[in-house]
């Protein structure tokens, strides 16, 4: 599998300040790839700065050490001038909160990518209405979102990302702020959606389970600063049961391993 | 303060005879507010005040005549010059401020401390600039409404989602489409609230330099009759001037809530 | 870093007097005073006296105006905080009045009370106190209902309540009504002066005018301007005393009514 996305010795610490404690560090030397088309998932405590390497890799944070290379160009490096967040469109993010604009209905959130990237003609909008149905939001296209559920928001997220088709998508704890019913049934969506068109993913939570479930290989991240503590190829064949997920073979095995690095 | 959220949690019937006693008791207090107003005249004199219904007549008399039309056109037409300037240059300089962090933080301390400065009391000097044209007025109802809405765009613009920002950089967005579609529908609501401080009051200042200088506008009239010891006109002239910025205040009212409808609930920023 | 914010803002401070004095230069002092002509005038006018007898004229009636508006406006929240049918049947005329462009009155108080102090106190009076008002309102609605709830649990008559619960806990809105309502204070006296008087800084401001004085015209601003300032300053003093219970917290105020 040739790798996609490539981190290499990456840090992270915030700027030190005149008569201060050199700042602590966040992330250390932290290196591994991602192939393309694969799921990868990374566990690890909350607080660890999983947030903090999304955003880097996402080019909206700064790395302070390390570098990155995108489909085998050199796209973070050290003493970098300027950020280009998104990598213009090739990386897709879903963060933790849905980050939807409030003054926008559903079907105008999921079509505002499009809008600023130059116009929305009438392919753009059958796609929004096909991943609209894909996740189930038909009949709240013009719903503001504030009057849908947390699963719904989480979904007009994914497919708002989904629609302009990044080669790359970045997502953090997207599924976190939700009920376990609601949970899974996002995570049956996401592997669908996922099965249909393989994308790059890189998938990070706190929930083991949710690692196994997702992910073709899981990375454990340390307590701060963060380093990787493991990899574990996920052994469990596709397509997945998640709602049975635990009384698949080798799920236990695995769930011990991972459980045993993440301290 | 709307006698809705007392009425809340009570039963439905004693909220209800509540609600009477609240409407019963408004329109008694505009009564006895109205029959004071007669006592004043009668007890004062009619070079003190004039009573409510000669001043009803002399409104009557000026909308009969057209000189309620064109003392509101007058004054309407400062307010909207003066309104106009001033609430693009209170939008368009936090837009361009932002281009510069460091240019904001130069230069935006003496803005706000030059809004110290009594502004009506610049009009004396205007007027040997400009004459006694609209052109002093309207300036002074500029630097008004310029201030208001710079501030409250200002706040807006601090208080913009940075996350929303991120995420539209993410999906692509160009720095203008992400000022327009992101930072200005985001911080609509406090625009507004910019909006209803400044509305009125960019009338009210209007009137008020009408009072130092015009030859039209309500504001000339009620100090017109004054000198003229006119007493009714001075109080029809009150009386449209108030009516004019309260029936401003409600259009700017019905507005917010017909723009803001994506909104959850009210929550308007505390003056 | 913080160095140079300081540095970058004395820059501006410079082009901006600069600015001034090539336009003093340009157009003359007969249209417009240098800012060092203004400057100096300031000075002089202040030890000759003359600036002290206009400015303490306008702050006196700001300041019987800011009283006279200001404790009716405070007392008035809390003598209604157990009527509430009275508050809301008072609603819709208090938001009339807080809406009401109080200056166009102005014409009428100098009717009534001729050219002298007595109208332009009565006109600060009828701006401050509808500002205070609503303030002072907002502060006694937000009070903390658990808070009372323990005093009235601990034995606590009604004016007991009222006394050391909702007192203090309306008090920093208390403090915000009168900061927002100096600058109107302050405003309102001069423009009463300015449309009829013959003392304060109003009338320094009209008189300077009609002379083609631009100097005095801006000495007169200035010394309006920096009364609001030392006001706001001093009300902030004063609230940063009385509070010193609390946390610190930026007010953002929005609306300066000069």
């Amino acid at each position: 599998m040739a790798a996609m996305l490539e981190i290499r010795g990456l840090g992270k610490r915030f700027p030190a300040r005149a008569g201060r404690e050199p700042p602590p560090w966040i992330i250390q030397d932290m290196t591994f790839s991602v192939g393309a088309g694969e799921l990868l998932t990374i566990v690890g405590p909350s607080g660890a700065g999983k947030s903090t390497l999304l955003n880097i890799i996402a080019q909206i944070d700064t790395a302070s050490e390390g570098e990155i290379v995108f489909d085998g160009v050199l796209t973070v490096s050290p003493g970098q001038k300027s950020l280009r967040p998104g990598l213009d469109r090739r990386i897709g993010y879903v963060t933790q909160d849905d980050n939807l604009l409030p003054w926008r209905t559903t079907i105008d959130n999921v079509l505002f990518p499009l809008e600023v990237q130059g116009g929305i003609d009438d392919a753009a909008r059958a796609r929004a209405a096909e991943l609209i149905q894909a996740v189930g939001l038909v009949g709240f296209e013009r719903y503001y979102p504030h009057e849908l559920s947390g699963g719904m928001r989480k979904r007009a997220a994914l497919i708002r990302t989904l629609v302009y088709d990044p080669p790359v998508i970045l997502m953090d704890e997207p599924f976190a702020a939700v009920d376990a019913q609601t949970r899974t049934q996002l995570q049956e969506d996401l592997l669908r959606l996922w099965s249909l068109k393989r994308k790059t993913i890189v998938f990070v939570t706190h929930d083991i389970t949710e690692a196994i479930a997702l992910g073709d290989r899981a990375l454990v991240l340390s307590r701060r600063p963060a380093r990787i503590a493991g990899e574990h190829a996920i052994p469990i064949p596709r397509p997945r049961n998640i709602k049975d997920i635990f009384t698949l073979p080798g799920f236990a095995a695995i769930h011990q391993r991972i459980r045993a690095d993440v301290q | 303060m709307s006698s809705a959220e007392f009425a809340a949690d009570l039963p439905e019937g004693r909220a209800v005879s509540r609600k009477i006693i609240i409407v019963g008791g408004r329109i008694a207090l505009a009564l006895a507010l109205l029959l004071a107003w007669e006592w004043g005249a009668r007890a004062f004199g009619p070079l003190f005040f004039a009573p409510p219904l000669e001043t009803a007549l002399r409104i009557v008399e000026m909308a009969g005549n057209g000189k309620l039309l064109t003392d509101i056109a007058a004054t309407m037409r400062v307010s909207t010059i003066g309104f106009a300037i001033g609430c693009l240059a209170g939008v368009g300089l936090p837009f361009l401020l932002r281009l510069s962090p460091r240019a904001t933080e130069a230069i935006e301390p003496f803005i706000l401390a030059s809004q110290g400065i009594p502004k009506y009391a610049l009009t004396p000097w205007l007027i040997l600039w400009f004459g006694i044209g609209d052109a002093p007025k309207a300036i002074v109802v500029t630097l008004f409404v310029f201030y208001i809405v710079f501030i409250t765009v200002s706040a807006g613009m601090r208080n913009t989602d940075q996350r929303l920002i991120n995420m539209a950089r993410i999906l692509g967005a160009p720095e203008h489409i992400i000022a327009r579609k992101v930072i200005w529908v985001s911080l609509l609501p406090f625009f507004f609230t910019g909006l209803k401080v400044a509305l009125p009051r960019a009338v009210s200042a209007a009137i008020v330099g009408e009072f130092l200088v015009a030859t039209e506008g309500v504001g000339f009239s009620i100090e017109r009759a004054r000198q003229l010891s006119d007493t009714t006109g001075v109080f029809a002239g009150i009386v449209v001037a108030v009516a004019l910025v309260l029936i401003i205040n409600g259009i700017v009212n019905g507005l917010e809530r017909r723009a803001l409808k994506w909104r959850p609930v009210e929550r308007d920023m505390q003056l | 870093m913080r160095l140079r914010v300081w540095f970058d803002r004395l820059v501006v401070l410079l082009i901006l007097l600069a600015a001034w004095q090539a336009g003093s230069a340009v157009f003359g002092a007969y249209w417009l005073s240098s800012p060092w002509a203004t400057i100096s005038r300031f000075f002089v006018s202040l030890s000759d006296g003359e600036l002290v007898r206009h400015g303490s004229y306008t702050i006196t009636e700001a300041l019987a105006g800011s009283v006279i508006g200001g404790v009716p406006a405070v007392l008035l929240p809390f003598v209604l905080r157990r009527q509430p049918i009275i508050v809301a049947i008072l609603d819709p005329f208090m938001v009339g009045g807080y809406g009401a462009p109080k200056l166009a009155f102005a014409p009428l108080f100098i009717l009534w009370f001729g050219i002298g102090i007595e109208s332009k106190i009565a006109l600060v009076a009828a701006v401050v106190f509808f500002i205070v008002y609503f303030s002072t309102l907002s502060g006694v609605r937000a009070l903390d209902t658990k808070l009372v709830q323990m005093a009235q649990v601990v034995g606590a008559s009604e004016r007991q309540v009222g006394r050391h619960i909702v007192f203090p806990g309306a008090v920093p809105a208390i403090f915000a009504g009168f900061r927002i309502a100096v600058p109107y204070a302050i405003g309102g006296a001069v423009i009463a002066e300015l449309i009829s008087s013959n003392r304060g800084l109003g009338y320094l401001v009209q008189t300077g005018a009609m002379n083609f004085d631009t100097t005095q015209v801006f000495v007169a601003i200035l010394a309006a301007a920096l009364i609001v300032h030392a006001f706001i300053a001093l009300v902030d003093l004063a609230e940063r005393f009385l509070l010193r219970w609390r946390p610190r917290g930026a007010a953002l105020i929005v609306d300066h009514g000069t």
